[in-house]
């Protein structure tokens, strides 16, 4: 017997096992794979738990434990030396192989994007069978139906290979856990390394059903930045279906302005019930956003913004941001305002870091700063920020009070999106 | 990886505050689409080919057959619908997890083969129906191919989608043929009411390639993929219906007008006719030019627009099943399989045109009676997904709906098996 054993799923599924005289004990219908490891280098990672049999019309989850797969001569053979149910525990923290990963979309890490998983290659080693990495290829496609080697001879004779294609098992995440009853945050661990954007790409793609309980297992801040970057459909589906008090943690996490854009495309009486539920702070901000039309720089404009007055020193304003940690949007631009509010100045981070500390802001300011009215058409954006060259700009209301301000990434998206309904 | 991108209209975005009814009336309209535009799609120049066909044999015997499609067509549709809508995915997503990989491969092979045929079909009718304006199909066939492969690729599609709905109007042309063709109501009537068709196996074939063609297997799919990228949503369920009855409503009236027409004329004629074409050719000294160049306009627009949309389709569908990566947004290299199929189906189909003597009825036989055994095929995965609940919730299928599925499935293998019988048996 040789220690490595290499061998795909779909070569033992539906197959009998053997017991240890000789003798078929059931079919195999399924493998239960570990998939709540105690940590990223724990042994039993990727380990096969479990193991479905059908044992006269009856079908069972038993310990891996007491089973081995052996090749022998090309020929797969699975044999027991003992039948031990699994406890509920166990059962619950496994992954079925055929009912979860095989056929079903998995995120391949790597890619960042949905995958097809036509079957999975484990490996039997002396310390238990692994599952070794998912084959996405036409290989596997064809094993499945049984015509794989016939083909593969037939096209040698061109010379031609018809291309493997495996991802590694570090490299997926599995999406459907319908059967699990473990905490999903548990186990859609590796989705958190990959970046909002490419998360938000991933559950647009997904069914109705999946996209909620991936997003779901979001924590608020990367759920807020996910939501941010979903499409206006995703977006509603996923605030509609969410707990009213989770869409309220996410929608205060983000931005007034966003959160008013999704809050204007939900029916009003919901939206109204996600207000009450947000803190007062947040859903004020979003109810004002929400007064401006459509095409108002006001209804884009975010009121996340810095402003100070003009008698604090570069050394007061730099200690005060290491305090508040601002995102990187509201370092674009700086505002320099009287106490009622009235804009009269900018700066921004250049300017502050090359002045000396006890230098005062209104000596470092641009005074009669460039500014939008809110109340303005968004179409006067995009010609002040190219002709100024500006990543934010100030928007005040008629009486030069500043209400917010519009960031470039937001006016870039408007734009692009106008070319395109044009070209279409 | 879905058609979101490619197949969809632009979502109705301004949200209308005012008055209730406005309200409604912007719902309708943002909603509606998927429901129309397969309807449009239905009547390709297969379906006119089959509907001149069975009129020219039979006049208006063989009229009875469209209100059973209609009621089957209905419901099947909204089953795609709902399913659509609830789980978000499309139906070659749903096969693939739910029915294993044999099923599946067996399927979309038969997708594949019979799509090819149908597109086949379409370029006989492009190349058909410009030969009645004089222009050689060695000039319309290659030409309207290339322009279809850079319609789809450059992006332009969805420019060049409402310009076909608008076009589909063309369609109603065939109301303007059948009106030109003097028809005579009465017997219309009483043949619709009182059908009386000998059963041999000729008849049965058509009858299958009647509903075969008006149920074509590929339109659930399109249907199901078109309401997804629409964003519907159950609480607007009302008006999915309405578009969708409205589809069907568009599908069975057209279908109805070109078999009055042919049967109004064709038939007392005595002409036997093979293709879509011959139709139009044949209108021309029993009805006029004019009746005859209206028909052909018609056929030529019908077949663009399912030249346009079956190979991309059959590509996405094909592609989704085995997890191969798809879009016209991707590039060469990411999506090879999906680049292959759809150029593949759009070449093969148009050099088989091209072909002299080419057998195109032959042809057009065996994707009808592909379609044939592949429509029982997906209506019972259909059924099977709908009624399960794991998938579907609280939305599964109510009994009659369940009724007419089964019984459709039953009725159309029945006709199929006796359609093999019948010539042992005479």
């Amino acid at each position: 017997m040789t220690s490595l054993t290499t061998f795909y799923l779909s070569g033992i599924i539906g197959k009998e096992a053997f017991g240890a005289d000789g003798d078929a004990i059931g079919i195999i219908k399924d493998l239960l794979l570990n998939a709540v490891p105690s940590g990223m280098s724990d042994p039993n990672l990727q380990l096969i738990t479990g193991i479905k049999l059908k044992i006269h019309k009856e079908t069972r989850l038993y310990s891996f434990k007491t089973f081995r797969v052996v090749k022998a001569r090309e020929k797969l053979n699975v044999s027991c030396s003992g039948l031990i149910e699994l406890s509920n525990e166990e059962v619950d923290n496994g992954l079925l192989l055929v009912e979860n990963i095989l056929d079903k979309q998995i995120v391949d890490l790597n890619g960042r994007k949905l995958v097809r998983v036509n079957d999975v290659r484990l490996a039997t080693l002396p310390a238990g069978t692994f599952a070794v990495a998912v084959d996405i290829g036409i290989e596997g496609l064809l094993r499945r139906i049984g015509i794989a080697i016939p083909i593969k001879i037939l096209l040698s004779l061109f010379k031609v290979n018809i291309p493997a294609k495996f991802i590694l098992w570090d490299d997926v995440q599995a999406i459907d856990h319908s059967n699990l009853n473990i905490v999903l945050s548990k186990s859609y661990a590796k989705l958190h390394t990959l970046h909002p954007s490419d998360i938000a790409d991933i559950l647009e793609d997904l069914g109705k059903k999946s996209s909620m309980s991936v997003f779901s297992a979001l924590d608020e801040e990367k759920a807020a930045d996910v939501l941010e970057e979903l499409e206006t459909q995703t977006q509603i589906h996923i605030i509609e279906n969410l707990p009213v008090n989770k869409a309220a943690d996410v929608l205060e996490k983000m931005p007034a302005d966003e959160a008013a854009d999704i809050l204007d495309e939900l029916e009003d009486e919901k939206a109204e019930i996600l207000l009450k539920e947000m803190d007062l702070e947040s859903s004020q901000e979003v109810r004002e956003l929400l007064e401006y039309d459509d095409d108002l720089v006001g209804s884009i404009m975010t009121t996340d913004y810095l402003s100070f007055s003009a008698t604090k020193t570069v050394e007061e304003v730099l200690s005060e941001l290491r305090l508040k940690k601002p995102e990187s949007a509201e370092l674009y631009n700086m505002f320099v305002t009287e106490s009622n509010d009235e804009l009269i100045g900018t700066f921004n981070l250049r300017d502050l870091v090359v002045a000396e500390p006890n230098v005062s802001v209104s000596q470092i300011m641009k005074s009669e700063p460039v500014s939008l009215f809110d109340d303005q058409k968004t179409r006067a954006i995009a010609e002040l920020v190219s002709k100024y060259n500006l990543l934010a700009v100030p928007v005040v209301d008629r009486q030069n009070l500043l209400q917010g301000m519009v960031v470039v990434d937001d006016v870039v998206e408007d734009l692009i999106n106008e070319r395109r309904t044009k070209r279409r | 990886m879905n058609l979101r991108r490619q197949l969809g209209i632009a979502m109705f975005r301004k949200k209308i505050k005012d008055t209730h009814f406005i309200r409604n009336l912007a719902i309708f309209f943002a909603i509606l689409g998927p429901g129309i535009i397969t309807g449009s799609v239905d009547n390709d120049a297969g379906g006119i080919t089959t509907y001149s066909v069975a009129a020219a044999l039979y006049g208006y015997g063989l009229i009875w057959t469209l209100i059973p499609s209609f009621v089957v067509l209905l419901v099947i549709q909204e089953m795609n619908a709902r399913m659509g809508i609830v789980t978000g995915k499309g139906l070659s997503d749903l096969i693939r997890e739910n029915a294993g990989m044999k099923i599946t491969f067996f399927i979309f092979i038969g997708l594949l083969f019979s799509n090819i045929g149908n597109t086949t079909t379409e370029f006989a009718g492009i190349a058909g129906s410009m030969e009645i304006f004089r222009v050689s199909k060695y000039i319309s066939v290659p030409v309207t191919a290339v322009l279809v492969w850079f319609l789809v690729v450059k992006g332009t599609y969805k420019i060049a989608e409402r310009i076909f709905l608008i076009f589909s109007v063309s369609l109603l042309t065939y109301v303007v043929s059948a009106l030109m063709s003097k028809p005579h109501w009465n017997e219309i009537g009483s043949a619709i009411i009182h059908p009386q068709v000998e059963m041999n196996s000729q008849s049965i074939a058509m009858v299958i390639a009647l509903i075969g063609t008006t149920i074509a297997p590929w339109m659930q799919f399109y249907m199901q993929s078109s309401v997804i990228e629409k964003g519907l949503k159950m609480k607007n369920y009302r008006f999915t219906l309405i578009d969708i009855a409205v589809g069907c409503v568009v599908t069975i009236v057209v279908a109805f007008f070109i078999m009055v027409a042919c049967g109004s004329t064709l038939y007392p004629a005595g002409i036997e006719i093979n293709e879509a074409k011959d139709a139009a050719l044949a209108l021309k000294p029993l009805a006029g030019a004019m009746a005859s160049q209206v028909f052909a306009f018609g056929l030529f627009v019908a077949s663009v627009f399912s030249a346009t949309i079956l190979p991309l389709a059959t590509a996405f569908y094909v592609s989704e099943a085995f997890g191969f990566e798809a879009g016209i947004d991707k590039k060469w290299n990411e999506a090879k399989e999906f680049y292959i199929l759809y150029t593949g189906i759009l070449v093969i189909s148009a050099i088989i045109i091209l072909i002299p003597n080419a057998p195109l009825i032959q042809i057009s036989i065996w994707s009808q009676v592909l379609n044939g055994i592949l429509l029982p095929v997906v209506l019972v995965s259909m059924i099977l997904l709908i009624n399960n609940k794991k998938i579907m919730g609280t939305y599964v299928n109510k009994p009659f709906q369940n009724i007419i599925g089964w019984g459709t499935v039953i009725i159309l293998t029945g006709l199929s098996l006796l359609l093999l019988i019948m010539p042992a048996i005479s």
